[in-house]
C-alpha cells in the first residue's frame, strides 16, 4: 500500500514536470509574481523580506487551488479515476498520494520563490523550521480547499472559473496582493473571511516576525479551514465525472467547507484584531515616496536637509563612515549638509536655541503612519509581537555596540535598532522605539541625550553602521540587504522623535 | 436491469452479446464494483463481490470500454504504477514484449495509436495475473489487424485455462471467440448458451440462395411449404425455410419438370446474428 502510494505520488510529479503549462503555473507564475513585488518595491527601498509571507502565499494558492484541481479533474474527466477504482487500494491512499505529490511540487515552488529573493538580495528568514511549519499549515487549507473545488467542478474550465472566484478577491481584499493597511474598512472586515490573510501572518511571522507562535490565531484559522475542506472534499469525492451531487448530502458539505472560513471571520472578528493597528489609529499615511524635511532652512540660508527617502542621497557620494563624531567630516557636509559659522561645532555645543531653529518637530512623519511608526501608549501589541520586544529589551544591555563608549556612536547605533524593524517593516517596528528611548535615557544624561539626537539628526551619515549587521543577537535580520542610507535617515528621524518627547516638543497622546 | 442471471465457468470465454443500451456494461461495472446493484448476488472465483470486493479485484483483470491514462504517462510506467497496486505482478517488461508495446515502451500516452491504447489496456488488465478476465468491448474502434491480434490474445488467456467475460455487440466476434453467449436487451438477458446450439434453434430458419438459367420465376416457389421471404435477383433465387431438405426435394423436381438448369445451390445455416436479431427485434425493425 505504502509503496503503491509512494509510486503514484512519484509518477504524479514525474507528469507534472513533463507539462509545460502546469509547470509554468507552478513555477513561472510565482516568479512573476516574485519579479513585480521586486520591480515594484527596490525603488522605495521597502525590502522583499517584509513580502515573502504575501509572496508564498500565492505560491501555494496557485498551486493547491488551481494546480490540484485541475490535474484531479483532467483526470477524471480522461478516466483515469474511473480505472483507478479497480485497484484494490482504498481512495485515501490514493487520493492521500495525489495531494502529497502536490504538497512536495509546491514546497519546491515555494523554495524556488525563495532562493531567488535571497539571490536579489532578501535575507534568509528569521525562523526557517518555523517557515516549513507554517508553509505546511497554509498548503493543508489550500489543498483543502483544492480538493473541494475538484470535487464540484466537472470539467477543467470549470475549475478555472471556481478556481478565480476564489483567487481574485482573496488577492485583492483578501491581504494577498494589496497590504491590509492600506484597504478600506469594510474590506479589512471582509479580509479577516478569507483564509489567505491568515496564510500571508503566519508565514510572514516566520520571515520576519517572532516565528509561527507569534500568530496562533492564524495557524489555527488556516487548520480550521483545511480540515473543514478536507472532509468536505473527501466526503463529496467522486470518480466519474457524471456523479456531481450524487448525494443530496454533496451540497451540504460545500456549506461545510465555507461555513469554517465564515467561523473564522466571526472568530477574527470577535477577536478584534481585524483592522490593523495602522488603519485603527485613523493617521495619515505618510508616503514612502514624500520627502521628508525635518530639518529646516536656516535663518543664515544655509541649508540642512534631512532626506528620509533616499532618492538624492543614493544619488550623491555617501560618505566614508567614520569611527570620530565628535566633529562632521567635509564630506559629509558636502554631502547633505552645508554648515555656516552660526551652527554648533561639536555636540557638546549645542544649544536650545540650535533645536528650535533647526528642527521642526510638526513636519515629522506621523507616529501611525508607515515611515517611523512609533506605537501610542494604548495600543497593545498582540502577545508574539510583545513577547519579540521584550526579548529585544531583554538582549540591549548584552549588546555590545549599544554600549560602546562614544555616547554620540552609542545613541546612533541603538537608534538603529529602532531604525531596522522599521524598514523591514516587521511587526515589532512601532513598539521598539519605546524601547530605546528608554534605554537611551538610562545610559545618558538629559541634557547631553537632547544634544546628542540633535547632533545625529543633523549628521545622520556621520559615524559608524556596522552595527547595523551586527543585530543578530537581538534576534533582528541583518538590514544589509537594504540600504544603509535609508537605516541612518530612519534612525536620524526616530532620534528627532525621540527628542521631541524628551524636551516636550512632542504631544505623545496625539501624535 | 431486472432478473439478470448468469454462470460462468471455469476456464471459458463467456460472450454478453447485445445492441447499445442493452445493459452489458452496467452488467459488468457491476461485476467489477463500479455499480452497487439494489439486490442480488454477485460471485468470482467463489468470492462474494459485493462484501469482498478488494480480494476480487486482486484477482480480476479488467479492461474498460473507455479505458484512458494521463497523457504524459508511458506504457511502461502505466504498468509499474499498476504492477504496486497488486499483492502478485506480472513484470511490465514482459507484459510489454507479449503485447508488442516494447517500441513504444517509453512514448507517451497521448502518441499511441488507438490499437497501441487498447493493447495497452489490455497488458494493464493482465498486470495482476488475473484468474478471470472482464473485457468491455474489447476490440470496439480497432483496425482488422490490431483486431485478430487482441482475439488471438484472448484465446491464449482462455488455453492456460483462465475464464474470460467480454461484451461486445459484434456477433461474429462472440461466435468465433465465446464457448457461450448470453443475449441482452432493454436490461434482460434474453438467452443463454452455446452460440451453435442458439443457431440449431427451431425457430431459426435457414438460408438456401440457387443460382437457374434461364431465371427462374419467384411465383414457382411461393406454393412450396415452408418457403418464406422469397427474394429475386437476375439469376439468383434467395429464399428462408425451416426445413432445406423437404423444400429442396420439391424444388428439384420443380426445376426438373420445367427444364430449368441449376448453376448453383447454397444452403446456409441460421447464424448467431440471425438468432440475435430475431430474439433483440431488430429485425422487425428493419
Amino acid at each position: 500500500m505504502i509503496r503503491a502510494a509512494v509510486r503514484q505520488s512519484v509518477v504524479s510529479m514525474r507528469l507534472y514536470f513533463r507539462n509545460p503549462l502546469a509547470m509554468s503555473y507552478g513555477y513561472l507564475f510565482p516568479t512573476i509574481f516574485l519579479a513585480a513585488y521586486w520591480g515594484l518595491y527596490r525603488f522605495d527601498r521597502v525590502p522583499l523580506v517584509r513580502h515573502m509571507g504575501e509572496l508564498l502565499t500565492v505560491t501555494v494558492l496557485g498551486g493547491a487551488c488551481f494546480g490540484l484541481p485541475t490535474t484531479l479533474v483532467s483526470e477524471r474527466e480522461k478516466g483515469v479515476w474511473r480505472r483507478y477504482r479497480l485497484l484494490p487500494v482504498p481512495v485515501a491512499a490514493l487520493v492521500g498520494s495525489t495531494v502529497a505529490a502536490r504538497y512536495l511540487l509546491v514546497v519546491t515552488a515555494g523554495l524556488l520563490q525563495l532562493a531567488l529573493a535571497m539571490v536579489i538580495g532578501m535575507p534568509a528568514p528569521q525562523h526557517p523550521f518555523d517557515l516549513w511549519l507554517a508553509f505546511t499549515v497554509v498548503a493543508f487549507a489550500f489543498l483543502g480547499c483544492g480538493l473541494v473545488i475538484a470535487m464540484m467542478a466537472d470539467t477543467v474550465p470549470a475549475v478555472q472559473a471556481l478556481g478565480q472566484t476564489i483567487f481574485l478577491p482573496m488577492l485583492i481584499i483578501g491581504g494577498i496582493a494589496v497590504p491590509i493597511a492600506t484597504l478600506p474598512d469594510w474590506a479589512q472586515h471582509a479580509s479577516a473571511f478569507f483564509p489567505g490573510r491568515y496564510a500571508v501572518e503566519a508565514l510572514q511571522a516566520c520571515v520576519t516576525g517572532a516565528g509561527i507562535a507569534s500568530a496562533p490565531f492564524s495557524v489555527s484559522a488556516l487548520l480550521v479551514v483545511g480540515v473543514a475542506g478536507c472532509i468536505a472534499g473527501a466526503m463529496m469525492f467522486r470518480w466519474d465525472e457524471h456523479e456531481r451531487w450524487a448525494a443530496r448530502a454533496d451540497r451540504g458539505w460545500v456549506i461545510v467547507a465555507l461555513a469554517a472560513w465564515a467561523g473564522v471571520g466571526i472568530a477574527a472578528e470577535f477577536r478584534g484584531a481585524v483592522a490593523t493597528p495602522r488603519a485603527a489609529s485613523n493617521a495619515p499615511l505618510a508616503s514612502p515616496t514624500r520627502q521628508t524635511d525635518i530639518v529646516i532652512e536656516s535663518a543664515a540660508g544655509s541649508i540642512q536637509t534631512l532626506r528620509a527617502t533616499n532618492a538624492e542621497v543614493a544619488a550623491g557620494a555617501r560618505p566614508t563612515a567614520t569611527p570620530n563624531t565628535a566633529a562632521p567630516s567635509p564630506a559629509n557636509a558636502n554631502a547633505v549638509s552645508t554648515f555656516t559659522g552660526t551652527h554648533p561645532s561639536s555636540w557638546q555645543a549645542v544649544s536650545q536655541a540650535d533645536i528650535d531653529r533647526d528642527l521642526a518637530f510638526d513636519r515629522l512623519p506621523p507616529d501611525g503612519g508607515i515611515i517611523t511608526p512609533i506605537a501610542a501608549a494604548i495600543q497593545q501589541p498582540d502577545p508574539g509581537t510583545a513577547e519579540f520586544v521584550a526579548s529585544v529589551a531583554a538582549a540591549l544591555p548584552a549588546w555590545a555596540p549599544g554600549s560602546v563608549a562614544d555616547p554620540v556612536q552609542r545613541a546612533r547605533n541603538l537608534l538603529y535598532v529602532a531604525a531596522v524593524p522599521d524598514l523591514l517593516q516587521m511587526d515589532i517596528e512601532r513598539y521598539v522605539p519605546a524601547v530605546i528611548y528608554a534605554r537611551l535615557q538610562e545610559q545618558t544624561a538629559r541634557s547631553d541625550l537632547i544634544k546628542i539626537l540633535y547632533w545625529i539628526a543633523l549628521h545622520p551619515f556621520d559615524g559608524d553602521d556596522r552595527a547595523v549587521d551586527e543585530m543578530a543577537s537581538l534576534g533582528l535580520p541583518p538590514a544589509s540587504a537594504t540600504n544603509l542610507d535609508d537605516v541612518r535617515a530612519r534612525a536620524a528621524v526616530y532620534g528627532v522623535k525621540l527628542l521631541g518627547r524628551l524636551i516636550g516638543r512632542i504631544d505623545t497622546d496625539t501624535k | 436491469m431486472r432478473g439478470a442471471s448468469l454462470e460462468i465457468r471455469e476456464g471459458e470465454i463467456f460472450g454478453l452479446l447485445g445492441p447499445n443500451g442493452a445493459g452489458k456494461t452496467t452488467l459488468l461495472e457491476c461485476i467489477v464494483g463500479l455499480r452497487v446493484p439494489d439486490d442480488g448476488e454477485i460471485t468470482v472465483a467463489g468470492l462474494d463481490a459485493r462484501r469482498r470486493t478488494r480480494d476480487v479485484q486482486q484477482r480480476l483483470g479488467v479492461m474498460l470500454q473507455s479505458t484512458a491514462l494521463q497523457d504524459k504517462i508511458t506504457p511502461r510506467e502505466a504498468l509499474q504504477l499498476f504492477a504496486t497496486f497488486y499483492r502478485s505482478a506480472a513484470d511490465p517488461d514482459q507484459l510489454l514484449e507479449r503485447f508488442s508495446l516494447t517500441d513504444k515502451a517509453n512514448a507517451m500516452f497521448e502518441t499511441l495509436s488507438g490499437g497501441q491504447r487498447q493493447r495497452l489496456a489490455l497488458a494493464i488488465a493482465f498486470v495482476n495475473r488475473p484468474d478471470v478476465l472482464l473485457l468491455d468491448e474489447p476490440t470496439a474502434g480497432l483496425d482488422a489487424q490490431s483486431r485478430r491480434e487482441l482475439r488471438e490474445e484472448i484465446a491464449r488467456f482462455k488455453k492456460d485455462g483462465h475464464t474470460v467475460l467480454l461484451t461486445t455487440h459484434d456477433v461474429d466476434e462472440a461466435e468465433r471467440l465465446c464457448a457461450r453467449v448470453a443475449i441482452m436487451d432493454g436490461g434482460v438477458i434474453i438467452a443463454t448458451g452455446d452460440p451453435r446450439a442458439l443457431t440449431a434453434d427451431s425457430a431459426s430458419m435457414q438460408s438456401v440462395s440457387l443460382t437457374t438459367k434461364p431465371p427462374l420465376d419467384a411465383a414457382l416457389l411461393v406454393d412450396i411449404p415452408g418457403t418464406l421471404d422469397v427474394t429475386s435477383d437476375g439469376n439468383t433465387i434467395t429464399f428462408r425455410t425451416p426445413d432445406p431438405r423437404g423444400t429442396l426435394r420439391e424444388l428439384t423436381t420443380r426445376l426438373e419438370q420445367s427444364g430449368t438448369e441449376l448453376l448453383e445451390l447454397h444452403v446456409q445455416r441460421a447464424t448467431l446474428e440471425d438468432v440475435f436479431l430475431r430474439l433483440t427485434g431488430a429485425e422487425n425493425d428493419r
